[in-house]
């Protein structure tokens, strides 16, 4: 009996002691390899059989290693990414998380420079001078995709230049009672009402004061000062208009993209990863494209560059862990499927996109390298990582914050006002 | 000596002789007595033990520490993001009290809770009393009404957000019915915390059905036929007859409801992410895990959870000896 007893407590105390805090130690694999888990997410563009091809690939490349992918259960990896690391459980290589916060913690491995020389902005999202997320690609957010049938219903022949010509572009479109703004932002996808104020932060806000946040963080700048209240208002006055359907506060990510193949407004302030989702699915009707345009016309190119992945501080092994996301994130075929599915732009030296890309893929390259021309490229506000960026949860307080902007609840001062309380909250 | 005869169960034999009534001799039989029963209980909790065990070992580990743990970063400034993690006394209580975030939360929270409890017990036992007939199409009936309870709240959640979208099932069949701007049930500020409250009011609704018709299984018959000959009409009967021997029902669906509508966190972050804008739909769970896992202040949030489960157990037990209370008086 007291056999029994002992037995029990042994084995239920091994049971519940399991997972509970300690992440379990290196575990080789069949054949002496090492398992890494890789923390990937799955959007409408970038989906389970994508992600498993490039894994393979990539392992290819990188003997001894095998790789347990997880995915995140919505599209916040960094969200997710945290609470894994709460748990003691932070992936070995994690994809498109921001490294904000876990660098500065120490929980990520630096890139040397000797391992960042393929990449074409090797400090871009720097946190002190070191990178944590491999530069892989840039993104132009937001780049305006637009009906180009409802633009003809309207009359309308040329796409906006500047800022007014936007808003008389608004007015026609409405008058033939046509939805001018496609914005979405329901579900756990706030985030996707952002772009309409990363658009009118960047025309208002970086391209007069590039390192704003960076002043911000010093104290020099407040959210509250002319220029970003500015930006504020032009998205309320939108809303306010009604060029802004305030309906799409309740659609996700994915329904908001719908919305706009079914023609349910005309203009749709996205990122440059919309392009081959619409060259690759088309509606029926051309898709266009301009970048957001500025009060005199000035050209103003936001984009983000990094988006790669990050290796833990503590995998079992971070030199192959290293290794293996190097190879993921320069391996020619993972960028090319990256540049067919999520209209990725490649910031590798020497990598050419496949010849065979469609019209709004090949529109929305030309914003960007005209945007390099004109030396008129910005940081996507929210969109920032490294040094110049957001504290942790903030972007996810703006997101909510313009849905006030955009129902009216709040006013351009007061939605300002909320992001300098928050960014105090956030960083106290 | 007195003797203390050993029966099976541990009773005093009546017929022994009894011992002289003062305090030494009294209190060596209470002493003689707890050390021979509790020499006959150890073996059989032993036993019973060996049952409970993995139970209480998993509670232990998964509620109780986790509990303590809470109570414990509650009084600290934790963030893992920025360590060292310090002491920090009643500072983050201190904070809530002027956290209009947190206020927010906290009234939203109460209003589900409340919206929760009165429509799902008032509509359960609407339920209850059309389906209590013994057909079988009234026992399918039954399963059909529980079954959302026993499906995921996430899984409600994205059906019910597939409904209740502005391009969604609902809006499209008012569209068809001739109203050209239906309700933003999730869009509209104004909106979407009643739509919250009713899709978890709808996700109970089933549990309140069964509980409901157990107890009007359980009411007999003989006194309904009672009241009937008494001249009692079909309302004297459910007020004097029904209602009554429904207390033992009405505690446990309250109790649970008002957990349920304290707890809401999943129909939350799934739906609408507290949004549409700041804090509408933000509950207290919801605010826990935001400022934890976004915002990444593990102190400040454990000091929500502390006040959160105060507040949930302080209104719970209330509620609980309210009804018993009501069901002893009747």
């Amino acid at each position: 009996m007291r056999r029994s007893i002992v037995f029990c407590l042994v084995t239920t105390l091994a049971v519940a002691g399991c997972g509970v805090g300690e992440k379990p130690a290196a575990t080789p694999a069949s054949g002496g390899k090492v398992e890494l888990s890789f923390l990937v997410f799955e959007t409408p563009n970038l989906n389970a059989a994508f992600w498993d091809a490039a894994i393979a690939r990539a392992s290819a490349k990188v003997p001894g290693v095998t790789i347990k992918k997880l995915v995140t259960p919505n599209v916040d990896r960094t969200g997710y990414a945290k609470q894994l690391d709460a748990s003691g459980h932070l992936p070995d290589i994690l994809q498109s998380v921001n490294p904000a916060g876990f660098a500065e913690a120490g929980k990520l491995a630096a890139f040397t420079d000797d391992e960042l020389t393929n990449f074409i902005a090797p400090k871009a999202g720097a946190v002190d001078g070191k990178i944590y997320q491999l530069p892989y690609n840039t993104q132009v957010i937001p780049v305006v995709y637009y009906n180009k049938d409802a633009f003809a219903k309207a009359g309308i022949t040329e796409t906006p230049k500047t800022y007014k010509d936007l808003l008389d572009v608004s007015a026609k479109l409405k008058a033939k009672n046509i939805t001018p703004f496609v914005v979405g932002g329901g579900g756990a996808d706030t985030w996707a009402d952002m772009y309409p104020l990363t658009g009118t932060v960047a025309t208002d806000v970086y391209a007069k004061t590039p390192d704003f946040l960076t002043q911000r963080k010093d104290g020099k700048v407040k959210f509250a000062d002319a220029d970003f209240t500015k930006a504020a208002q032009k998205v309320a006055d939108l809303a306010k208009q009604g060029y802004i359907d305030p309906a799409g506060l309740s659609r996700s990510y994915a329904d908001t993209e719908q919305a706009f193949r079914d023609g349910k407004g005309a203009m749709y302030p996205m990122g440059s990863w919309f392009a081959t989702s619409a060259d690759n699915n088309k509606p029926g009707f051309e898709i266009g494209a301009f970048p957001w345009p500025s009060d005199d016309g000035t050209p103003v190119t936001p984009t983000f560059t990094g988006g790669g992945t990050s290796v833990s501080a503590s995998a079992p092994n971070v030199d192959l862990a290293k290794k293996w996301a190097l190879a993921f994130d320069e391996d020619k075929e993972n960028n090319d499927a990256f540049v067919k599915l999520d209209g990725s732009i490649p910031a590798i030296k020497g990598y050419t996109p496949p010849t065979d890309m469609g019209p709004v893929y090949q529109a929305t390259v030309a914003i960007y390298q005209q945007g390099m021309k004109d030396n008129s490229i910005v940081n996507a506000f929210s969109q920032e990582t490294g040094d110049g960026s957001l504290p942790p949860g903030l972007a996810d307080k703006s997101a909510l914050g313009v849905q006030d902007l955009i129902t009216g609840k709040k006013s351009a001062g007061d939605f300002a006002s909320y992001l300098d309380d928050q960014w105090a909250k956030a960083t106290q | 000596m007195t003797e203390i005869q050993h029966g099976t169960r541990g009773e005093v034999d009546p017929a022994a002789p009894r011992q002289s009534p003062s305090h030494g001799g009294s209190r060596q039989r209470g002493a003689a007595i707890r050390r021979r029963a509790s020499a006959r209980i150890w073996p059989k909790l032993g036993r019973f033990g060996l049952f409970a065990l993995p139970g209480l070992v998993a509670y232990v580990v998964f509620v109780l520490i986790p509990i303590g743990m809470t109570g414990y970063y509650s009084f600290t400034n934790r963030n893992p993001f920025n360590p060292p993690t310090k002491w920090v006394g009643l500072r983050n209580y201190g904070d809530l009290l002027g956290d209009q975030e947190f206020r927010q939360a906290l009234v939203n929270t109460v209003i589900i809770a409340v919206i929760v409890t009165v429509f799902a017990n008032v509509g359960g036992l609407l339920i209850a009393m059309l389906l209590d007939r013994p057909t079988k199409l009234y026992v399918a009936l039954r399963g059909i009404f529980f079954t959302p309870v026993v499906l995921s709240a996430v899984v409600i959640s994205v059906i019910w957000q597939a409904v209740l979208t502005d391009d969604g099932l609902l809006n499209s069949l008012l569209r068809g019915l001739g109203v050209d701007h239906p309700p933003g049930w999730l869009s509209d500020p104004d909106l979407a915390l009643y739509s919250i409250a009713w899709i978890i009011t709808w996700q109970m609704l089933g549990f309140c059905v069964v509980v409901y018709l157990a107890g009007l299984q359980g009411v007999p018959r003989e006194l309904q036929e009672a009241a009937s000959i008494d001249g009692a009409g079909r309302l004297a009967r459910f007020r004097n007859v029904t209602w009554p021997m429904l207390a033992p029902a009405l505690t446990i669906n309250t109790v649970m409801l008002l957990i349920t509508g304290f707890k809401a966190y999943d129909q939350i972050q799934v739906i609408t992410n507290g949004g549409p804008g700041t804090g509408t739909t933000s509950t207290m769970a919801f605010q826990v895990v935001q400022t934890a896992f976004n915002g990444n202040h593990i102190g400040y949030s454990s000091a929500m959870a502390a006040v959160m489960l105060v507040l949930v157990a302080t209104v719970s037990v209330i509620v609980l000896r309210l009804l018993q209370r009501r069901e002893v008086t009747q």
